[in-house]
This record gives C-alpha cells, sequence and structure tokens, in this order.
C-alpha cells in the first residue's frame, strides 16, 4: 500500500483510470488537479465505485457527505493521506 | 483522454457545469391506491399494483416516513398513485421537506396557497376523441382552466399510435392556456386495441415529436436525442431493457453484472413498506417499456458513455437538462 502523497496520486490516479476504463491516459499522465467531475465526467454512482476501492485498498471509509469535496486525484489522496495519519 | 471542455465550446461547457453537480437522488411514492379516473392502459391498475399494499392512513406515519427517506439521501420525491391529490395532507409530508412533483390527472386542482411552487404533472393521453376512449372523459377542458397559466405545472402528453398527425393541434391548445408540455409514449400495457405501437409508427411518432419541438420550443420541453432514445429504445448501439434500465428498486436489483443505475433508487407502494420493481409495473415487458422518465434516466446515468464526441455529450447535456427542467433543479 502506497503511503506518501506522491505515490497515492499515481495509485489512485490507477483506480480511477482502472475502475472507469478510461482511454488514452496513464497514472503517470493524468493530471492530478484535473477537475474530476468537470472534465472526467464522473458521478456520484462513480465515486462511490472508487470509494469502495480505496476502502478495500487503505482501509479507509470515504463518508458519502464528503463526496463533493473530493473533485480531483490530488484531495482524493491528500483525504486518504489526512486519513491514514489520524489512524497512526 | 476525452475531457469534457475539449469536446465543448464555451456555451455548451458553461451549460454542463450547471448541471454537473446537481447530483439528483430521485425515488417515487405512491401516495394512494386510488383514483377517480380508470384509464384503460394504466399500469397501476391493469398489473394490480393497487392491491399489493393497504394505505397507510396515519399522515404522522408519512411525515416519519419523509424524514427517512431524507436520511437515505433522497433530494427529490416524486408522488403518483393512483391520483395523490386525493391525499393533499400526505403530498404535504414531502412538499415540506423535499422538492416535490406530483403526477395528476388534473381534475382536483392542487391549492397554490398550500403547495405555491409544486411542479405539477398533469397527464394528457390525446385529443378528445382518445381522451374519452381510454380515460371516458376529455380531461384537458377542467385541468386546463385548472391550471392555465401556472408557472409550476405541465402536462404530461402520452402519446399514442392514434395521435399521429394529430400532435400540433393538442401542442396548439396547450399553448394557448399559457402551459408547458412533455411528450412521452404510451406502452399499452393492456393491449388496448390499435393503441400498440407498430415499427413504422414509431419511425412516424419520432419525426412528429421532433417537428413539434422545432415549431414551439417554448411550449415543448424535450430533446430530439430522447425522441430518438425513446422511439428506437436504443442508446448509443445499446437496448433498452431489463439489463439496462436505471430505474429498478435497489432492495429488488439482483442484476449481474449491475448497470449504471440511479443511486438508491426505490418505488414505494402506499403503506410505505412495499416496494415495487421498478417505475413501472413489473408485469410489463422491460423490452418494449416505453416509460419516458426510465428512457431519459437511462441516458443521464451513462455521461461518461457520452463523453466520446461533441453531438454525443451535447445531446445528454439536452437531455440532463430537459429532466433538470422538469422537476424544477434549473429554470424553463
Amino acid at each position: 500500500m502506497p503511503t506518501d502523497t506522491t505515490q497515492i496520486i499515481t495509485r489512485i490516479a490507477e483506480i480511477i483510470i482502472n475502475e472507469l476504463k478510461l482511454e488514452d491516459v496513464t497514472p503517470e499522465t493524468f493530471e492530478a488537479d484535473l477537475d474530476l467531475v468537470d472534465e472526467v465526467g464522473i458521478d456520484s454512482m462513480d465515486l462511490a465505485t472508487i470509494a469502495l476501492v480505496i476502502r478495500d485498498e487503505f482501509g479507509i471509509r470515504i463518508d458519502e457527505d464528503d463526496y463533493p469535496k473530493l473533485t480531483t486525484v490530488r484531495i482524493i489522496a491528500e483525504y486518504i493521506s489526512n486519513k491514514l495519519a489520524e489512524n497512526e | 483522454m476525452k475531457t469534457v471542455s475539449s469536446l465543448l465550446d464555451d456555451d455548451w461547457y458553461e451549460r454542463y457545469k450547471k448541471i454537473s453537480r446537481l447530483n439528483i437522488r430521485s425515488s417515487i411514492y405512491d401516495v394512494t391506491d386510488r383514483c377517480n379516473l380508470r384509464c384503460k392502459g394504466c399500469f397501476f391498475f391493469s398489473s394490480g399494483e393497487h392491491e399489493r399494499a393497504s394505505e397507510e392512513k396515519d399522515v404522522s406515519k408519512w411525515h416519519d416516513f419523509v424524514e427517512k427517506e431524507m436520511d437515505r439521501g433522497v433530494n427529490l420525491a416524486i408522488l403518483i398513485g393512483g391520483e395523490p391529490t386525493l391525499c393533499m395532507d400526505r403530498i404535504e409530508a414531502f412538499y415540506k421537506r423535499l422538492p416535490t412533483f406530483c403526477a395528476t390527472n388534473g381534475l382536483i386542482k392542487v391549492p397554490r396557497d398550500r403547495f405555491p411552487d409544486m411542479m405539477v404533472g398533469l397527464s394528457l393521453w390525446g385529443d378528445a376523441e382518445d381522451e374519452i376512449t381510454l380515460r371516458g372523459q376529455d380531461t384537458f377542458k377542467i385541468t386546463s382552466a385548472n391550471y392555465e397559466g401556472d408557472p409550476h405545472a405541465y402536462y404530461l402528453y402520452t402519446i399514442t399510435p392514434k395521435q399521429l398527425g394529430k400532435m400540433e393541434k393538442i401542442i396548439k391548445k396547450i399553448e394557448g392556456v399559457g402551459l408547458k408540455v412533455h411528450m412521452q409514449l404510451l406502452s399499452n400495457d393492456e393491449d388496448v386495441n390499435g393503441f400498440s405501437w407498430q415499427p413504422e409508427e414509431l419511425i412516424a411518432v419520432r419525426a412528429e415529436m421532433d417537428g413539434m419541438l422545432d415549431a414551439y420550443p417554448g411550449t415543448v420541453v424535450s430533446s430530439k436525442y430522447y425522441h430518438e432514445v425513446i422511439a428506437t429504445g436504443k442508446m448509443l448501439d445499446r437496448t433498452f431493457g431489463w439489463s439496462e434500465c436505471p430505474s429498478v428498486t435497489i432492495l429488488r436489483d439482483n442484476r449481474n453484472p449491475q448497470p449504471k443505475r440511479l443511486t438508491n433508487f426505490i418505488r414505494y407502494a402506499s403503506d410505505l413498506k412495499t416496494v415495487h420493481r421498478c417505475c413501472t409495473s413489473e408485469t410489463r415487458n422491460c423490452s418494449t417499456c416505453k416509460d419516458g422518465a426510465a428512457h431519459m434516466s437511462w441516458v443521464m446515468v451513462n455521461k461518461r458513455a457520452h463523453i466520446k464526441t461533441t453531438k454525443d455529450l451535447q445531446n445528454w447535456i439536452e437531455v440532463y437538462e430537459m429532466f433538470a427542467k422538469l422537476y424544477q433543479f434549473i429554470p424553463w
């Protein structure tokens, strides 16, 4: 399990690419600050799917009320980092 | 990777951003098992759904129920029946707390001092002749008098094969009373003679609906992509049916694989406990279902599938805007 934010960013991008079957992008080329709703077009159901993978991999439960705040890969990675730090 | 902004010009991108974060979470509620009409082709009575549950008559339980629905994340209550306006207290339990839409035959006027901005959908099944054939009376005279000029009401015009060539007359009548209209197609669950769609009629009705939208853009709330999807049952080379429908009650959804679906959607019976399979009758053949809301939702939940070409994404935006207007999430 990746633990530093940069690694987490790459892993979250990978999860999103795999779960949403995005084409023509890799975890390395995925822009961490790209708006997931306004640009990638994900919806709350997509986010719920991603949240399940994150829960299984990082042991973190993402509250549904937090979904609207999780607008980029970087913000999701920071959210996970903070939760991991709280759990230590 | 195709992004939204790479496919849209500035105007379309602004339109997209106005709807992209709405996160509409609807569920449907049978307010009562009773109705003051018996329409041939109405799935509620033809499929025996009115006998599935015994109405909850304690209004306080309706209030408690709506609170629980809000906790479940519902932010749009769609009230159907029976005829909801037979039970105004139950409607009020929703309206006081949630954006609420009430589907009604319009014979009983929703009092606007009590429900000033509740969106009301007035069912209309055609011209006077077809209304009398299918519903026993021409409801338009009464409903148009009840709601003339009401900014929070529109006609839900259910088009039957008998309406081919007659739609403009109806649209003009609706325009004349200062109301808007949304068009949908009859599924004819009761196999009423002459009211089942033939392939050539579906081609014709799509063309006629497109023509009405072009000719009356200020009155008709619709989109040509919606007409295409509902008339052909196809979306991006996929075919509508049980495996694709987004409007299945989550508690009864055992499909594998799961299609994209409405989040936590449930259709409750009027006992507030029994759930129906979907937004329409479970005796209906999904492959011939023409339910307008289900087809709209089918497009809406498949947003990313439309992020392929500019035209696909514009089609998606137009359908989402149509839904958002019909349920007052954005203005007309």
